[in-house]
């Protein structure tokens, strides 16, 4: 069920015009990762002064309410683009074990969230103490820091996993060849040439694979 | 005698790195451009440009440098691929740019808690310079040769 959206949402006319523009898929990935450095270095300000480790000249409440809207700002711009380039290629994402795992990631912070948010960040006047930071605010700090940087391993993981030579079911109007840059296990960059439809699949609107 | 480098026999040293490099950024990117979205006052931030750049200026040298360093390690890995690369000439260039600004002209306006049209523009040229550092660096895998 979850393949059958995939495949249905990677063929809607916006993520089909994306992938189908000239560098839509590098640039939406470029705005992917400006806005994690924006969202990540709050995220890490945020909990590193929990820690007690950064920023101690300013009191964990000004730090935590002082970010708390644009933390959300960043996030919405971070998913925004998450989810769309996952919607240009939906298929070989959900076969991708890294981008599986970034979810599950994803669901524990979520899980996180319903946990410390009603006695850590929606009440950083109470952290404040002679003692610093409570034991509970430290540790809801901690394991912040342990899945939002999972979250990048995953990420960066995703392009480590070539997709399996069935993964492309892509309806599509152009005929042209493409050439494919990815890196190997060593990282070494490389490209490929990925062969072309025939033009009477094309005309006869049936899907097509690439290899 | 063939010097084989140690980041090209191992599976792992180049995702390492590379986990090591966005880390480094983020941190030095990330500190930077809140001191930036404060002289835009973007953002409902109270501190003065002032006291969140000296709040996170070790903070931005610590990712700067790791960002660098690791970037040396990767760039080691296939030397020949980077150097002709125009996405990575051009990430370069913004990346010297964007240093020399921030501690040059920028320093001095934040430290002055400078919210002035200068200002402004001077944070606007930061952001935007440093986006370009990101952009080149993605853009490096699908760019080929050029040089």
């Amino acid at each position: 069920m979850l393949l059958d959206f995939a495949i249905w949402l990677q063929n809607t006319g916006l993520m089909r015009a994306l992938r189908e523009s000239d560098r839509g898929y590098e640039t939406l990935l470029s705005l992917h990762v400006s806005f994690i450095a924006l969202f990540g270095a709050m995220v890490a300000m945020t909990n590193t002064r929990l820690l007690g480790w950064a920023l101690k000249q300013e009191s964990v409440a000004a730090i935590i309410d002082q970010l708390r809207w644009p933390k959300r700002v960043g996030f919405l711009c971070v998913a925004t683009c998450g989810f769309l380039l996952f919607g240009m290629k939906a298929e070989e994402y959900y076969l991708n074990i890294f981008f599986r795992i970034k979810i599950l990631l994803f669901l524990t912070i979520a899980a996180h969230a319903l946990v410390f948010r009603p006695s850590v960040y929606n009440t950083p006047s109470e952290l404040e103490g002679p003692l610093g930071t409570p034991v509970r605010a430290r540790a809801a700090a901690a394991i912040a820091l342990v899945l939002w940087l999972g979250v990048v391993c995953a990420g960066r993981g995703i392009g480590y996993i070539h997709p399996p030579p069935f993964s492309h079911h892509f309806t599509s109007r152009l005929v042209m060849p493409k050439t494919r840059a990815s890196h190997d296990s060593a990282g070494v960059l490389s490209s490929e040439n990925i062969s072309s439809p025939s033009e009477s699949a094309i005309q006869k609107g049936e899907h097509y694979v690439d290899h | 005698m063939l010097i084989t480098n140690p980041l090209e026999t191992s599976e792992l040293a180049f995702p390492i790195l590379e986990i090591l490099h966005i880390a480094g950024f983020i941190i030095a990117i990330g500190t930077t451009a809140a001191v930036d979205f404060r002289i835009l006052e973007i953002g409902g931030i109270q501190q003065t440009p002032s006291q969140i750049s000296k709040s996170t200026s070790w903070w931005m040298l610590g990712g700067l440098l790791v960002a660098i360093f690791t970037g040396l390690g990767l760039y080691s890995t296939d030397p020949d691929m980077y150097y002709t690369n125009w996405s990575f000439l051009i990430k370069m260039a913004c990346l010297i740019l964007v240093i020399i600004l921030n501690y040059t002209v920028h320093r001095k306006m934040a430290y002055e808690n400078s919210t002035s049209g200068g200002a402004k523009i001077v944070a606007l040229l930061s952001l935007l310079l440093w986006a370009s550092v990101i952009f080149g660096g993605i853009f490096i895998a699908f760019i080929r040769g050029g040089l």
